[in-house]
C-alpha cells in the first residue's frame, strides 16, 4: 500500500503544501511512534528485562517464539479464533439494529443512547463483575441453559470450552460504535435509489442485497479494518473477566505478551511478539486494501 | 539533542498556528490550549528544581485502598512535624499496574527513594542492582533490626544483599466460622490437626448441610503447596533456584489427588466455583456470610472481614500426622526497600526506621499493613489498649504459630509469578481431567524448570 | 391497514426496550450498587434493589476523595486533560486527512501505510519507550504527558476523516480555488462546514476514549494532585485488603455522567455526521 512514486513527478507547491499540513502530525509520529518503535524493535533482539542494561542476543527471541513457546501458539490461536467470530458476528448485528432504527418511530434517539451504553461503560470494574455474574454458575444464563433442559456442572465462564464464547458475546454486546457509523450511512442513501427499485416490483430482500449493501460497502471497508486490527488488538475483555483462563482458553495475544513484559519481567521477548502481531495484522490490512477495488463502491 | 528537539518542537508548532492562522474561526482555541499546556510544564520543572539545600524531599509509594493512603498521608506529615527538613512526595496507588509503573520507572532510572515491595518480585529487583543494599545501615544502627526475627528479616536477603526491610509477618493460616462450626455439631480444630481431620471434618460439615465446607483455592499460588512440600521434608525450589527443590513428583501428585477428591465430593470449590467466589470480594465471602466453614488465607484475614463478620477465628493449618515435620514458616508480608538510584538512601533508611519501630507511626497505622514484624512495634500495640478483639487474635496467632514454625526457606527465586502460573495450569488441567494428576505433576516440573534456568 | 401498523409498531417498541434493558443493565447495577451499603455490597449482588440503602456514605466518601485530594480535584483535571486533547487530536487529525486526501505530494501513500501501522502496534510495548522520551523532554508527571500522545495518535481520526473527505465532491475545492482561496482557505471555510458532523463525531470518540484512558496516564503520572478520574478510581481498590466498593461505585457513576451527557446532546450530530459517502453537491 506503501509506494514512493518519483520525487519530481510532484508539484513543488503541493509537496510543501501536503508537509506543512501533515507537520505537526509527523512531528508527533517522530516522537511518540517511530523513535519508540525502533527503539521497540532493538528491544526485540535483546534480553531486555526492563531493569537490566539490555544486551543484544540477535534473533534468540524469535527463535524462542516459534521454536519453543507453547504459549504463544494457544494465544495466537485464540486471538484468531475471538477476531473470526466476533468481526463477523459484531458487524451483522451492528448493521441489523441500525436498519431497525432507521425507520420512522418516535424515541430513536433514546434507543440510540442505550445501545451506545455498552461502549462507554467499555472494560470498567463494574461490566466485569456484572459479567461474571451473568455468566456464572449460579448466574441467569445457567438458569436459563437449565430451563432449555441444558444441565450442565460447570459454568460457562468457567468451562475452557465456552470461555471465550462469553468473551465473544461481550464484544458483540459492545456493538454501539460500529451500529452508529452503520445507522449514518444509512440515512445517506438516497431515498429514490428504493423508491426506483420498489417501483420495479423489489422484494424487500432485494433491495436490500442490490442497493443497501452495496451502498454500504464503503462503511462496511471502513469498519471492519477497524473491528480485524482492535480484534487482534483485544486486551481489556479477556484482562479484566477471566484474566485469560480457565486454562489459557481466552488468552488473548496482547495480554500474553502484557504479561511478558511486565509480570515476568521479559520485555525483548514481549517487543518480539508484539511486532510479529503487527505483521500478521499488516498482512491482513493489507489484503483488504488489495481486495477493496473489487467489492468497495466509492460514489466518485 | 534535547534542544534541537524542542527547537523543532518549537518550528512545528509555529508551522501549526501559521497554517492554522490563514484560516480563521477554530484557531483560536487550539493555540491557548498549547499555550496553557506550556506553562503547565514550566511550573512543575520549577517546583522539582526548587527542592535542592538542605532540605530533602523523599519520594515514597506505595500500593493499597484509600484507608491505607488516608492514614499513610498522615504518617508522612507527622514524620515532617518530627523532622522539618523532610519533605515527602507520596505516590499512593492501586494494586493493579502499581508494579508496571514501577519497572517502568526503573527502566529510565527514576524509581522513587522508598518503594513498598512485594515479596514476588523483590529477588528481581535485587538482581537487577535496582533496589540498594541495607546492610550499611543496619550495622550502623540506623535502622533497628533487634526487634525482628532473624529468619524473618533475611527474607529480605539475596545474594547477600539486604533489598528491603520486612514490614510485617505472614503465616499460612485456616481461618474458619466457629458459628457454622457449632450449628453442625462439629468441634473447632486446635493446631494438632491432620489433613485427614480436615478431609474428615468437611465431610460432616457437608453432611450437616454446609454448602460450602472448605472455600479453598489449592492453586491460588505455589504458598499452600509451599508448606505441603516442607511438611513431606523437602524444598520447593533447588538451593542454586535453578530448578525445583523437591525430588519425588509423588509430593504433587498426592497434593493434587487429596483437592481432586475433596472436589469431587464437593467439599471444596472446582476452579470454576472458586472463580465466583472470589468475584464477591473477601467480605462477602462464604466463610464470613456463614455459607461456608473453612478458608485458607494469611494471618491478617479476621481484621481485613472485621467488618463484615467479627467472629472469625484462625488454625493453623492441618499437619501430616503424628510423625509431622514441621512445615509452617513466618513468612514476609510486604517490604520497604530503597532504590539503587536515590541520592537520599540514609534520609530514607531513617525514615524506614521510624516507620517501622516509632510509637507514632505505629499508633496511627494500626497493624492496618499487617502484623507488624518488629516485635517491638507488637509489644507497644498490645499493651496500648487501643487494639479490637480480632486484631489481638491476630498478634496472638503469630506467637503461637511461631512456635510451630520451622525453618525458613530461602527467599523466593527470580520468575516466581510465572512459576505460580505455571503451577495453576498444570493443577487446573488435573481438576477439569484434562490431565492425570502424574502428567500434571511432571509437567509442571518441566516449565518450572525451563522458566528458573532461564531467569536465576 | 392502520391496525397492521400499529401491531408493528408496538412490536418494534417491546423489542426496542427489551434489548435496551439487556445493553443498559451493568449500567443499571452499577447506580444500584452504588446505592448499597458497602458492608454487604456483595451479598445481594444479583439484586438492583438495595438490601441496605447507603447512598450518602458512598457518595460522601467518594467524593472526599482518596489520599489528601478531592474528587473534585480529579474531575478538574480530567475536564482539562480531556478538552485539551479532544480539540488536539480532531484538529490536527483533520490538517492530515486533507492532505491525504486533497494534495497530491510525494510520500503521502507511504506515510497513509505509517498511519495504519501506529493503530496495529500494542500500546503496551510502546510504553517504556514513550516514557523515556517523555522523561529526556522533562515531561513525565506534568498535563502535556497526558495530552500529547492523544495530539499526534489520531491515526483512528485520520482514517475516518480519509473516509468523509473522500465523500466529498472535489468541485467544491475547485469552486473555491477559482474565488481564490489558498489550501487553507479551502479547507477552513469550504470544507470544515461541510464536514462539521465528521468533527462532531470524532470529538465524541475522541472525548471518550481520552476521558477513560488508563495505562497510559498510570505509568506516565506520579502526583496525586495531578490524576485523572481513572487512575484515581484504580487508587480505591487492593485486592489484599479492606476496599471501599461503596465509594468507588459512586465514583464511576459521578464519572460516567458527563461522557453520558456528551453523548446524549451530541447523538443527534453523530448519526448525521459518520456520513462516508453521497453528499451530493
Amino acid at each position: 500500500m506503501a509506494k514512493l512514486g518519483k520525487f519530481h513527478h510532484y508539484k513543488r507547491k503541493d509537496n510543501i503544501a501536503g508537509y506543512l499540513f501533515l507537520a505537526p502530525w509527523i512531528f508527533g509520529f517522530l516522537l511518540m511512534w517511530l523513535i519508540p518503535a525502533i527503539i521497540s524493535i532493538y528491544y526485540s533482539f535483546t534480553d531486555f528485562n526492563l531493569l537490566n542494561t539490555p544486551s543484544v542476543i540477535g534473533l534468540g527471541n524469535y527463535q524462542r517464539i516459534f521454536t519453543q513457546d507453547d504459549t504463544f501458539w494457544q494465544a495466537l490461536k485464540v486471538t484468531f479464533t475471538y477476531v473470526l467470530l466476533l468481526v463477523p458476528l459484531r458487524l451483522a448485528f451492528a448493521l441489523f439494529v441500525a436498519m431497525l432504527l432507521n425507520q420512522k418511530h418516535k424515541g430513536l434517539g433514546l434507543y440510540r443512547t442505550l445501545y451506545y451504553v455498552p461502549s462507554i461503560i467499555g472494560g470498567s470494574i463494574a461490566v466485569s463483575i456484572v459479567w461474571k455474574q451473568l455468566f456464572g454458575n449460579k448466574g441467569v444464563m445457567m438458569s436459563l441453559l437449565g430451563l432449555l433442559g441444558i444441565q450442565q456442572k460447570t459454568s460457562l465462564l468457567g468451562n475452557p470450552r465456552t470461555a471465550l464464547m462469553v468473551i465473544v458475546i461481550m464484544g458483540v454486546w459492545q456493538f454501539g460504535s460500529s451500529m452508529l457509523i452503520f445507522l449514518s450511512a444509512l440515512k445517506q442513501i438516497p431515498y429514490s435509489l428504493y423508491e426506483s427499485a420498489m417501483v420495479d416490483g423489489g422484494k424487500p430482500w432485494q433491495v436490500f442485497t442490490r442497493i443497501t449493501l452495496p451502498m454500504l460497502t464503503p462503511t462496511i471497508f471502513f469498519n471492519l479494518i477497524l473491528q480485524i486490527i482492535n480484534g487482534f488488538r483485544v486486551f481489556t475483555e479477556s484482562y479484566v473477566i477471566t484474566d485469560g483462563g480457565p486454562l489459557d482458553s481466552t488468552l488473548s495475544y496482547v495480554l500474553y505478551l502484557y504479561r511478558r513484559a511486565f509480570t515476568y519481567f521479559d520485555m525483548g521477548y514481549s517487543c518480539a511478539l508484539a511486532w510479529v502481531l503487527v505483521a500478521i495484522i499488516a498482512v491482513f490490512t493489507v489484503i483488504l486494501f488489495k481486495t477493496q477495488n473489487n467489492w468497495v463502491h466509492y460514489e466518485s | 539533542m534535547e534542544k534541537r528537539t524542542m527547537a523543532l518542537l518549537l518550528s512545528m508548532g509555529m508551522a501549526a498556528s501559521l497554517l492554522t492562522g490563514c484560516g480563521g474561526g477554530n484557531t483560536d482555541s487550539g493555540s491557548t490550549a498549547a499555550a496553557g499546556e506550556n506553562s503547565g510544564a514550566v511550573t512543575t520543572t520549577g517546583a522539582a528544581e526548587g527542592g535542592s539545600g538542605d532540605a530533602v524531599t523523599l519520594k515514597f509509594t506505595w500500593w493499597g485502598s484509600q484507608s491505607r493512603h488516608d492514614y499513610t498521608q498522615k504518617i508522612l506529615d507527622a514524620y515532617t512535624a518530627e523532622h522539618p527538613d523532610i519533605t515527602f512526595e507520596a505516590v499512593p496507588a492501586g494494586w493493579d499496574g502499581y508494579f508496571d509503573k514501577l519497572s517502568t520507572e526503573a527502566a529510565s532510572g527514576s524509581m522513587p527513594d522508598i518503594v513498598q515491595m512485594d515479596y514476588l518480585y523483590i529477588s528481581t529487583y535485587a538482581k537487577n542492582n535496582s533496589i540498594a543494599d541495607l546492610q550499611p545501615y543496619i550495622d550502623d544502627k540506623t535502622i533497628d533490626v533487634s526487634g525482628i526475627d532473624e529468619a524473618l528479616l533475611n527474607s529480605a536477603n539475596i545474594n547477600g544483599k539486604m533489598a528491603g526491610l520486612v514490614l510485617s509477618t505472614s503465616l499460612v493460616t485456616f481461618p474458619y466460622n466457629p458459628e457454622v462450626l457449632e450449628k453442625a455439631g462439629v468441634a473447632e480444630p486446635d493446631s494438632s490437626w491432620t489433613w485427614d481431620d480436615f478431609i474428615a471434618l468437611n465431610q460432616k460439615l457437608k453432611e450437616a448441610g454446609v454448602t460450602d465446607a472448605a472455600v479453598i483455592n489449592p492453586t491460588l499460588d505455589t504458598n499452600l503447596f509451599h508448606y505441603w512440600v516442607c511438611q513431606h521434608g523437602g524444598k520447593l525450589f533447588a538451593d542454586d533456584q535453578k530448578s525445583l527443590g523437591y525430588a519425588d513428583d509423588q509430593i504433587l501428585v498426592d497434593y493434587i489427588r487429596m483437592f481432586k477428591d475433596a472436589m469431587d465430593q464437593d467439599l471444596v470449590p472446582t476452579p470454576d466455583e472458586m472463580g465466583q467466589i472470589d468475584t464477591l470480594g473477601l467480605e462477602a465471602g462464604p466463610v464470613v456470610t456463614g455459607e461456608g466453614a473453612f478458608t485458607q488465607n494469611w494471618n491478617n484475614y479476621s481484621t481485613l472481614v472485621a467488618k463484615a463478620n467479627d467472629k472469625i477465628k484462625m488454625v493453623t493449618p492441618p499437619t501430616i500426622g503424628a510423625d509431622d515435620k514441621k512445615g509452617l514458616w513466618m513468612k514476609p508480608g510486604m517490604f520497604l526497600s530503597i532504590s539503587e538510584t536515590s541520592p537520599h538512601k540514609k534520609e530514607a533508611a531513617e525514615f524506614i526506621n521510624w516507620f517501622l519501630n516509632s510509637e507514632t507511626a505505629n499508633d496511627i497505622m494500626m497493624a492496618e499493613r499487617g502484623t507488624p514484624s518488629s516485635s517491638m512495634a507488637r509489644d507497644y500495640l498490645s499493651n496500648s489498649g487501643k487494639m479490637a478483639p480480632w486484631q489481638q487474635d491476630m498478634f496472638a496467632y503469630v506467637d503461637m504459630a511461631a512456635k510451630m514454625a520451622g525453618e525458613t526457606p530461602a527467599p523466593d527465586p527470580t520468575g516466581m509469578s510465572e512459576v505460580n502460573k505455571v503451577f495453576a495450569d498444570a493443577c487446573n488441567a488435573a481438576f477439569y481431567d484434562q490431565m492425570s494428576p502424574e502428567d500434571a505433576a511432571a509437567s509442571f516440573r518441566k516449565k518450572a524448570d525451563e522458566i528458573l534456568t532461564r531467569n536465576n | 391497514m392502520r391496525k397492521k401498523e400499529q401491531i408493528h409498531s408496538v412490536t418494534f417498541h417491546v423489542g426496542a426496550c427489551l434489548l435496551g434493558f439487556i445493553m443498559i443493565y451493568p449500567l443499571l447495577w452499577l447506580l444500584a450498587s452504588s446505592f448499597k451499603s458497602n458492608d454487604v455490597m456483595f451479598q445481594d449482588a444479583y439484586s438492583l434493589i438495595p438490601k441496605v440503602w447507603d447512598a450518602a456514605t458512598n457518595y460522601k466518601s467518594g467524593l472526599e476523595g482518596v489520599g489528601g485530594v478531592s474528587f473534585g480535584t480529579f474531575f478538574m483535571n480530567t475536564i482539562v486533560v480531556t478538552i485539551a486533547g479532544t480539540a488536539g487530536c480532531v484538529f490536527i487529525s483533520l490538517l492530515a486527512a486533507y492532505a491525504f486526501t486533497r494534495i497530491k505530494f510525494w510520500g503521502s501513500g507511504f506515510l497513509f501505510g505509517c498511519v495504519m501501522m501506529t493503530m496495529m502496534i500494542p500500546p503496551q510495548v510502546m510504553v517504556v519507550p514513550q516514557y523515556i522520551i517523555l522523561k529526556k523532554l522533562g515531561l513525565i508527571d506534568t498535563r502535556i504527558a497526558l495530552v500529547l500522545p492523544w495530539f499526534f495518535g489520531g491515526a483512528f481520526f485520520i482514517f475516518l476523516m480519509v473516509q468523509f473527505f473522500r465523500g466529498i465532491p472535489r468541485e467544491l475545492d475547485e469552486a473555491a480555488m477559482i474565488d481564490g482561496c489558498g489550501k487553507a482557505g479551502i479547507l477552513f471555510r469550504v470544507l470544515v462546514p461541510v464536514v462539521k458532523p465528521a468533527l462532531v463525531t470524532a470529538s465524541i470518540f475522541a472525548f471518550y476514549w481520552i476521558w477513560q484512558d488508563f495505562f497510559q496516564p498510570l505509568i506516565f503520572m506520579s502526583t496525586t494532585k495531578k490524576f485523572t478520574i481513572s487512575l484515581a478510581l484504580n487508587m480505591y481498590l487492593d485486592p489484599n485488603s479492606y476496599n471501599n466498593y461503596g465509594g468507588l461505585f459512586a465514583m464511576s457513576v459521578i464519572s460516567l455522567l458527563p461522557v453520558v451527557i456528551f453523548f446524549i446532546i451530541f447523538q443527534k450530530y453523530l448519526v448525521d455526521g459518520i456520513a462516508m459517502d453521497g453528499i451530493k453537491g
